[in-house]
């Protein structure tokens, strides 16, 4: 008797440990990044360019590293969710028990198994082709070389989206399957077609769970720096024709270099140039609150739908 | 008392034959749920199939509307005829639910409004695109389903926020829309309180002027106030068939005798 309440007692107390420790690390880095950080949080940090400089107080702040990340964000899920959404529909809804199907779901297994750094490695060979040019710019002033430089927004969006696509597909694929089946049925015993079941009924009872794949996939996206580093071409800068906000140059800037939070964080600390480390902390700590954020409207969302749901 | 039963087997007996189900057997894989099943639905009158569980008769229900193909491993032969039409040879399954409707066991109402439940059918096979035409068919089949009164404040509401009856009452409602001529009801009542299920016991009686009711009932007191024509299925056939009185005073086979009275 006595050792059956030992163990439970123990038990508990790992647990309790364990939980306690995770915790403790993830404040520990969030407190670590606002001592380091927080000081250089002003308006000018967020809305100045970066300037290479060794000379602290002229080196800027991080506006276009944001922008940067705020763009491939927004290339990587406008090109990732379609396609992850109509892959989940295929696999929850019309794919059978079959070789094909299961060939499916390994390769997208596969897929999320791959290490960024192959993805970007993958992404920068493919997009050097001259023939991809247009996502890019063609490499100039080299005798003998015909290749496109194979580093942009557009590449690193287009393989951030590769990379986010698995998990995308998976998420969205568990809301639709979490659709209770009685819905489908009764859409179909009134005589609509499958597909108007599925896009009137079935997607929007799984909104708030697609929603949050979304989202998450958005997060990975923003926290993502090996891709970023080998097809954006790290110049602190946008490298298209300037201004590069003016809308007339806008597929010039995507088809140029920039960086984003992520690379400059690298760039600034003693493991790139290292020139600023202080702006380096000051990125981290932005870039957590971003993280932090995105995780509490995700949170907002399911809290939303069950108040709908026990409406 | 005696007017009522009189008034149901005369309508009964006068009426023309919809759904002629001819030697169907279903399997599920290698189990064979149906056995050359022959039998007659009568137009207008409602018709309950009665039974143990796990004897056929929610199958021979879902074949009506072909909800059945949904299930892998699903084959049958012979065939099941509406309006003279072999409904397994028909291209457009769609056509043929449009024509037969379903309302389930547990109460299925889409996590919409009220008003969008309804309006969702009417908007896909109705072609409709007027509103107010729209928002008369809608207050329209919620009286037929008795439920307009109760409701009509709150149209805008969630359809989840519905007591479980009203619940049912709003599927077959939303069935009603599509104007089907027959409509099948897969033990509508059981999930629900006995007063509720009165309300839609009343309201099938109702509906059988319009329409065609098959019901699938294990309540035998519930087929004996409404059915017109009992099927009562044994372990996948069906081992008598008649009019209600038929069935319920002078049934021909011993297993009816023991069912009716509650042997097993």
């Amino acid at each position: 008797m006595n050792r059956k309440v030992i163990r439970d007692a123990a038990g508990q107390a790992l647990s309790w440990f364990a939980s306690s420790l995770t915790i403790a690390v993830c404040f520990g880095i969030i407190a670590y990044l606002f001592v380091k950080g927080s000081a250089q949080i002003n308006l000018d940090f967020i809305i100045t360019e970066p300037n290479p400089t060794v000379n602290q107080a002229m080196s800027g702040g991080i506006s276009t590293p944001i922008v940067g990340t705020f763009l491939l964000t927004v290339i990587g899920t406008i090109i990732a969710f379609p396609i992850a959404l109509a892959t989940s529909i295929y696999l929850a809804e019309y794919a059978k028990k079959n070789m094909v199907s299961s060939l499916f779901r390994t390769g997208i297994d596969v897929l999320a198994g791959v290490p960024t750094i192959v993805i970007a490695i993958f992404g920068l060979a493919v997009f050097s082709n001259p023939q991809l040019g247009v996502f890019s710019s063609m490499v100039e002033g080299v005798k003998g070389a015909n290749r496109a430089f194979g580093r942009s927004f557009l590449i690193c969006g287009i393989s951030m989206a590769v990379m986010i696509l698995p998990f995308v597909i998976k998420t969205c694929e568990e809301a639709i399957k979490a659709v209770p089946k009685a819905y489908m049925e009764g859409s179909l015993a009134m005589g609509a077609s499958k597909w108007h079941s599925i896009t009137r009924i079935v997607l929007p009872a799984a909104n708030s769970g697609i929603i949050t794949g979304v989202i998450l996939g958005m997060g990975r996206i923003i926290g993502d720096t090996a891709i970023v580093w080998l097809t954006l071409g790290g110049t602190l800068r946008m490298t298209g024709i300037q201004p590069w906000w003016s809308p007339i140059n806008w597929i010039s800037t995507l088809r140029n270099t920039g960086s984003t939070l992520t690379s400059f964080i690298f760039f600034a600390s003693p493991a790139g140039e290292g020139n600023q480390p202080e702006k380096a902390f000051g990125a981290s700590f932005v870039l957590i609150i971003i993280i932090i954020l995105l995780n509490f409207v995700t949170e907002l969302i399911a809290r939303s739908r069950k108040t709908v749901k026990e409406e | 008392m005696m007017e009522v039963l009189e008034a149901r087997q005369s309508s009964a007996a006068n009426n023309e034959k919809i759904i002629n189900i001819q030697n169907l057997s279903v399997w599920y894989g290698a189990n064979q749920a149906l056995a050359n099943v022959n039998l007659d639905i009568q137009k207008n009158s409602i018709t309950a199939f009665i039974g143990p569980s796990g004897c056929g008769k929610t199958t021979l229900l879902r074949c009506l509307n072909r909800m059945n193909d949904l299930i892998p491993g699903f084959s049958r032969s012979g065939t099941i005829r509406i309006d003279g039409e072999d409904i397994y040879s028909v291209r457009d399954v769609k056509s043929i639910r449009r024509k037969v409707g379903m309302v389930f066991q547990q109460p299925n109402p889409f996590p919409a409004t009220i008003y969008d439940n309804m309006q969702l059918p009417i908007r896909e096979n109705l072609d409709q695109t007027d509103r107010k035409k729209t928002r008369e068919i809608i207050i329209d089949k919620l009286k037929s389903a008795y439920l307009y009164e109760e409701i009509s404040q709150r149209l805008n509401k969630s359809a989840l926020r519905l007591s479980g009856g009203q619940q049912q009452r709003l599927c077959i409602a939303r069935a009603l829309t599509i104007e089907p001529e027959i409509i099948l009801f897969d033990e509508p009542c059981s999930a629900l309180d006995p007063i509720s299920t009165m309300k839609i016991e009343d309201l099938l009686l109702g509906l059988k002027e319009r329409y065609t009711i098959v019901i699938v009932t294990h309540n035998l007191e519930q087929a004996r106030r409404i059915a017109d024509y009992v099927a009562f299925f044994y372990q996948g056939r069906i081992e008598e068939q008649g009019s209600f009185m038929e069935i319920f005073t002078s049934p021909n086979s011993k297993l009816t005798r023991d069912y009716i009275r509650g042997v097993f």
